[in-house]
């Protein structure tokens, strides 16, 4: 301990916080318990675990990292998944394109709210941003009813992946290590993104958006990306959706899959990396047990998030944070 | 001139915040404008620094009219400025306030590099930190830092965007005395050392008059004198200003 | 279909009948913004529980003005109870509490009618003086639909008269200005929000009452109306009352024509006006420069 105390006072700087060195173990071990995850839970719940957490990861780049209140998270999601699964139904094309597909549809209804959204601030782009995601629902319920199926679901064939190995979709546990490596990537791609100079330029903008365009940034432009990317991710969580679920359905659309991917993000804590996804596996293995005993869900979890919001508001991987950082402080200094 | 303002006029509804200022400052150069409480020193800053576009007037920087560029276009081109109420990024560190700031001339949309891969900003940080005298100080939270230290972090996080003219409101508000004097010291030496451009702002006459060049005297959005310090403090409306007897200040 | 002009006209009722009930509603919403800083989430759920209580109360009573009376009555002391021992807590925080600690209550709330009342709807009947129609020549005129449009004029313009000549509507215009100014005259401003937050929950559970008779009485349908709340006050301008009347008419008439001439499009017109009107007018036909 002492050695390393004497190395970094001996190096010039120190950038990453201990913040950072934390959240980066705690994303491997997250990752790391993925690979076991089938094994602990069922293998649906485990595969809709990281479909989820990737959402609520995608979520939380605007809500946590850039301090945008988006509740119109499901028309990225739900469009992705008619992405994806609209062109292997009429297309007949294989997963990977599907996939992309689905990232394009999500990217695009980013495009679209951010064109009439990115200036506006806090409750506005909430409102704005919901209504844009509610828009989409209802396009897809009837007027779009001859494309989408309307609330009969699209519903795909089975599926399978050729490259880079042969994988058989409707297997669960196939299915399941599929999508935890897609969702690894993902989530490392996120904390690379968050790490750069865009993601620091985010930080700069949730902290101090003043400031931080005194210091020069273009902050519409940066938000712009911001939403794009946050698109660009929800949508690919939609694609995997429409293969795990088989089918596309117009509930993804629906406005309360924004409500959940708030809750679960919040649970977990808006402003860690890591939050969004402790806070979906928490959230889902919960829902799925308090299930078994009640049908009272709704009561119970709105119940609890008001407590949450009162008693932990920061989650609970940001209070574990927290707690860490207030024990550190006397030491540091 | 490196910067120069015509006839600038600030009206918000009725009021004449600012009011037909002219104004020029030279490379180099430490300016001050000073005023009692309300005289419009801050609109008048906030029309350089680009928060505000001139009702009337022009404003121009290094011979361009830059009356309609935005507050980051201008931090762009070499305007900076500071916050009379601290403004930093709580909960970043000391170094990545610096940091951060200095990225604004490298890259804002780079995705993929590392933000700290970047060896030239980490020294250009350190080396500001250094300046300002928080070099030790760079691992802590921002938030966690005593008023003053917040108070250089601010001119620090101004100094990273390379700044061709710094705009300092009130830099010494809220500091003790003896905090006081050794912040005027810094910024006369940071004037000297950076070759900086910088204009100042102060309520309080006294901070002002061993460390500036020339100094500005605002009233009631008017320009009322604008001479050396000796001569300003020798000139007897602005001591009738500055003693309360300034309701009318030229009603002799 | 021949678009005759008693169709029209018909039509035109049907519409201001149903932005009667957006103005109310919207008119809450703005109120409770602009005083407090929340972007009441819950919004139709109190609407939802002005409809219950409605229904309750006329079950008890067998009065349709006493149970609508008694409905506002009750859901403003529900939101007056969220508000002391809940909201308040929360101001001051970032503004995402507030609005979330609301989104809970709208998750929270609709499950516990549900488990009282059941999935299956209520019927609130039309009070027996405003049943039917009257007839003008040959157009036909739902008297329901014209007491809707009366009420909310006369609710409009006491409003209008409560914020600009009783004392405590004056505090609440100066507040929704300049939060710190009123902290700094010394008025008790924590009454001022609750007050505030009852009148804008007040004016929720009146559009439930008075729609209670024209929709399904059901857990979940407030759901919708909070979205569609959302979107009057973004056509109108947050904040601002004229907004919220300008929006919820024009909102009401998009949605009664779409309903005869496009079925398919009329949820979704809903949303296209806004994103239109955002495009041609991004703050708002009533929004102020510099209010987000």
């Amino acid at each position: 301990m002492n050695a390393k105390k004497q190395i970094n006072e001996a190096a010039a700087y120190k950038p990453y916080s201990w913040q950072t060195v934390l959240e980066f173990r705690a994303m491997w071990v997250v990752l790391a318990l993925g690979i076991v995850l089938p094994f602990l839970v069922s293998k649906p719940l485990a595969t809709e675990i990281m479909i989820y957490a990737l959402f609520a990861l995608a979520f939380n780049l605007l809500l946590g990292h850039t301090g945008m209140i988006s509740f119109g998270h499901a028309g990225y999601l739900g469009v992705g998944s008619y992405a994806g699964a609209m062109v292997v139904f009429y297309g007949g094309v294989g997963v990977w394109v599907s996939l992309l597909a689905a990232m394009a549809g999500g990217a695009l209804v980013a495009v679209i709210v951010a064109l009439l959204a990115v200036k506006r601030k806090g409750a506005y782009f909430a409102m704005i941003s919901l209504a844009i995601a509610q828009m989409l629902y209802f396009l897809a319920l009837s007027p779009f009813k001859r494309w989408t199926e309307g609330e009969d679901s699209l519903k795909l064939p089975p599926l399978s992946v050729d490259f880079p190995i042969h994988l058989n979709l409707s297997d669960q546990m196939q299915l399941y290590y599929f999508v935890f490596v897609i969702v690894a990537l993902a989530v490392l791609a996120q904390w690379r993104l968050l790490n750069s100079p865009f993601g620091h330029a985010l930080k700069g903008i949730r902290e101090n958006e003043d400031r931080i365009r005194a210091c020069g940034f273009n902050i519409t432009r940066i938000k712009f990306l911001s939403i794009i990317y946050s698109g660009l991710f929800s949508g690919l969580a939609g694609g995997l959706l429409a293969i795990y679920l088989g089918a596309a359905s117009v509930t993804t659309l629906f406005w309360m899959t924004s409500g959940v991917v708030v809750m679960q993000t919040v649970l977990g804590g808006t402003h860690t990396f890591m939050g969004p996804f402790i806070g979906t596996m928490v959230f889902l293995y919960l829902r799925n047990n308090i299930s078994n005993y009640t049908d009272r869900w709704e009561m119970w979890v709105g119940a609890m998030f008001m407590a949450l919001i009162l008693l932990f508001p920061e989650g609970l991987w940001g209070t574990v944070m927290q707690k860490i950082g207030e024990r550190r402080r006397p030491s540091a200094s | 001139m490196l910067l120069q303002t015509k006839g600038v006029c600030k009206y918000f509804g009725g009021l004449k915040a600012v009011d037909q200022v002219d104004f020029s400052i030279e490379q180099g150069k430490l300016k001050s404008i000073i005023g009692p409480n309300g005289a419009g020193k801050t609109t008048f800053f906030n029309l350089v620094s680009g928060l505000y576009k001139p009702t009337h007037g022009q404003v121009t920087f290094q011979g361009k009219d830059v009356s309609h560029a935005s507050m980051n276009q201008r931090s762009q081109l070499g305007i900076t400025k500071t916050y009379q109420i601290t403004s930093i990024f709580p909960r970043l560190s000391v170094f990545e306030n610096v940091r951060l700031s200095a990225q604004s001339r490298v890259s804002m949309f780079n995705s993929w590099r590392k933000a700290y891969s970047y060896s030239a900003l980490n020294n250009r940080t350190m080396e500001i930190l250094e300046h300002v005298g928080l070099a030790d100080q760079q691992g802590r939270t921002a938030s966690e830092l005593s008023h003053g230290e917040k108070r250089y972090l601010e001119i620090g996080i101004a100094l990273a965007t390379e700044p061709t003219i710094l705009l300092l409101d009130e830099p010494t508000a809220g500091m003790s005395p003896a905090e006081t004097v050794e912040a005027t010291h810094l910024i006369r030496k940071l004037s000297n050392e950076l070759k900086l451009t910088i204009i100042l702002i102060e309520h309080d006459i006294s901070v002002v008059m061993g460390i500036s060049d020339e100094v500005m005297v605002l009233h009631e959005g008017k320009k009322l004198a604008e001479d050396t310090p000796e001569k300003i403090s020798a000139n007897e409306t602005v001591q009738n200003v500055y003693l309360g007897k300034g309701a009318e200040p030229c009603s002799r | 279909m021949e678009l005759s002009w008693e169709i029209i006209l018909m039509q035109v009722i049907m519409g201001l009948a149903l932005g009667a009930i957006y103005v109310l509603l919207a008119s809450g919403l703005s109120i409770i913004f602009g005083l407090l800083d929340v972007l009441n989430f819950a919004h139709g759920t109190f609407y939802m529980l002005g409809a219950y209580a409605t229904f309750v109360a006329i079950s008890l009573c067998g009065n349709f003005w006493v149970g609508i009376i008694a409905a506002v009555i009750i859901v403003s002391l529900i939101g007056a109870l969220f508000e002391m021992t809940l909201l308040k807590r929360l101001y001051g925080t970032d503004q995402i509490y507030p609005l979330l600690m609301c989104f809970g209550l709208s998750i929270f709330l609709p499950d516990i009618i549900k488990m009282i009342f059941g999935l299956v709807g209520k019927v609130v009947d039309y009070p027996s003086l405003l049943q039917g129609a009257t007839f003008v020549d040959n157009l036909i005129l739902p008297k329901y639909r014209i007491f809707l449009v009366v009420l909310m004029a006369v609710v409009l313009l006491a409003l209008y008269l409560f914020m600009k000549k009783t004392s405590i509507g004056m505090i609440i215009r100066a507040a929704t200005r300049d939060r710190l100014m009123v902290n700094c005259l010394g008025i008790n401003v924590s009454r001022v929000w609750t007050v505030g937050f009852m009148l804008g929950v007040g004016l929720a559970a009146l559009a439930g009452a008075v729609a209670a008779p024209m929709v399904q009485t059901i857990p979940n349908m407030g759901d919708e109306m909070t979205i569609e709340a959302f979107v009057v006050v973004v056509i109108g301008g947050l904040g601002s009352l004229g907004g919220a009347a300008l929006g919820g008419l024009i909102l009401g008439q998009v949605v009664s024509f779409v309903s005869l001439l496009a079925p398919d499009w009329s949820n979704v017109s809903i949303f296209l006006t806004m994103a239109l009107i955002l495009v041609l007018r991004p703050r708002g036909l009533f929004g102020e420069e510099g209010r987000d």
